[in-house]
């Protein structure tokens, strides 16, 4: 279980790769969400109708994989608060997509500490996609884990 | 010149009535969404720390935004242009249940990101609601001439109306 106290400025977390991603891991998503836009399955309509170079990765789908880093770093006694994301570039079939965070600041309240960490997704070729900012909220040592469902504090 | 007019202006504050999506959190629909982003979570099955902290099996964060589905009975965008070569099969509203903005309507729209806040799991075989407002529209200039920011909030609700998570989506009119 991390704790605020065990959280450094500078910190990495270990990244979050998925993929080789193929057209089934895309087909897989967009039935999974019912998104029927050819350009994430159709190769002949993006490539040839939308002059797209090749399929592309759902915006929507990257989401999932940065919350799941945070996710699965703060679980199950912190609590992700806030993720903001900005779609810079696009990704596409076959790239594999790394799922990158650093913290930038921590700062406590009441109950709980709040740490800020910059995100963002690089590609196999170390180009970022998806840059953003989130807030986890974590507990003390020793302490009552985040408060769930989680409450904001008064004043962050 | 200006692409932002007053009465684009005007829309800022509108907001939806609440709408509740068609299907309840489904175990089926989690198992699939959770294969789909490879994130093979206990809690979305109901085991582990996880599950016994936040009351049984839930459906992933970001999972209630993507349950306001085409119900039944509804038309069917798909069948409607199955001979349009042309129809790129996105279909999907970017308004989140708001009127579109008149006279933003003739302009192209990028995704510009989002922006999300959790404040707890959708649990499963729990409704969810929608409601959504127009926070701000503002105007920018760019490099390649001006551009609209669309800002849409989205407050997405559990069958209790305790609040979920909240969505600031951007929009980019140009």
């Amino acid at each position: 279980m991390i704790c605020y106290e065990d959280v450094e400025i500078g910190y990495e977390l270990p990244r979050l790769a998925k993929g080789p991603l193929t057209n089934m891991h895309l087909m897989r998503w967009s039935a999974a969400m019912e998104n029927w836009h050819r350009i994430h399955y159709d190769e002949k309509f993006a490539t040839q109708h939308d002059k797209l170079p090749a399929l592309l990765v759902s915006g929507s789908q990257k989401q999932q994989f940065i919350a799941q880093l945070l996710k699965d770093w703060v679980a199950p006694h912190g609590w992700v608060w806030k993720v903001d994301f900005q779609f810079r570039s696009m990704n596409y079939v076959g790239e594999t997509l790394s799922s990158w965070a650093r913290v930038t600041a921590k700062r406590e309240t009441p109950g709980f500490g709040l740490v800020d960490l910059d995100v963002g997704i690089l590609n196999q070729d170390g180009k970022e996609s998806t840059p953003g900012k989130a807030t986890v909220a974590l507990p003390y040592r020793g302490k009552s884990p985040v408060p769930y469902p989680f409450v904001p504090p008064a004043s962050a | 010149m200006s692409i932002l007019t007053e009465a684009a202006k005007a829309y800022i504050g509108t907001e939806t009535e609440i709408e509740i999506a068609c299907d309840v959190v489904e175990r089926g629909a989690v198992r699939r969404y959770a294969q789909a982003i490879m994130d093979d979570d206990p809690a979305y099955h109901g085991e582990g720390p996880g599950a016994e902290r936040y009351g049984g099996a839930v459906a992933p964060l970001i999972f209630p935004t993507h349950m306001f589905r085409r119900p039944f009975g509804a038309p069917d965008p798909l069948q409607e242009k199955a001979s349009d070569t042309d129809f790129d099969g996105s279909g999907i509203s970017t308004t989140q249940g708001l009127p579109e903005i008149e006279s933003l309507k003739h302009l192209a729209i990028l995704n510009g990101g989002s922006s999300i806040e959790f404040r707890r799991y959708a649990r499963h075989g729990e409704t969810v609601k929608l409601k959504s407002r127009y926070a701000d529209i503002v105007e920018k200039e760019t490099s390649k001439g001006p551009i609209a920011l669309v800002y849409i909030d989205s407050d997405y609700l559990g069958s209790d109306d305790e609040l979920l998570c909240r969505v600031r989506r951007t929009y980019i009119r140009r």
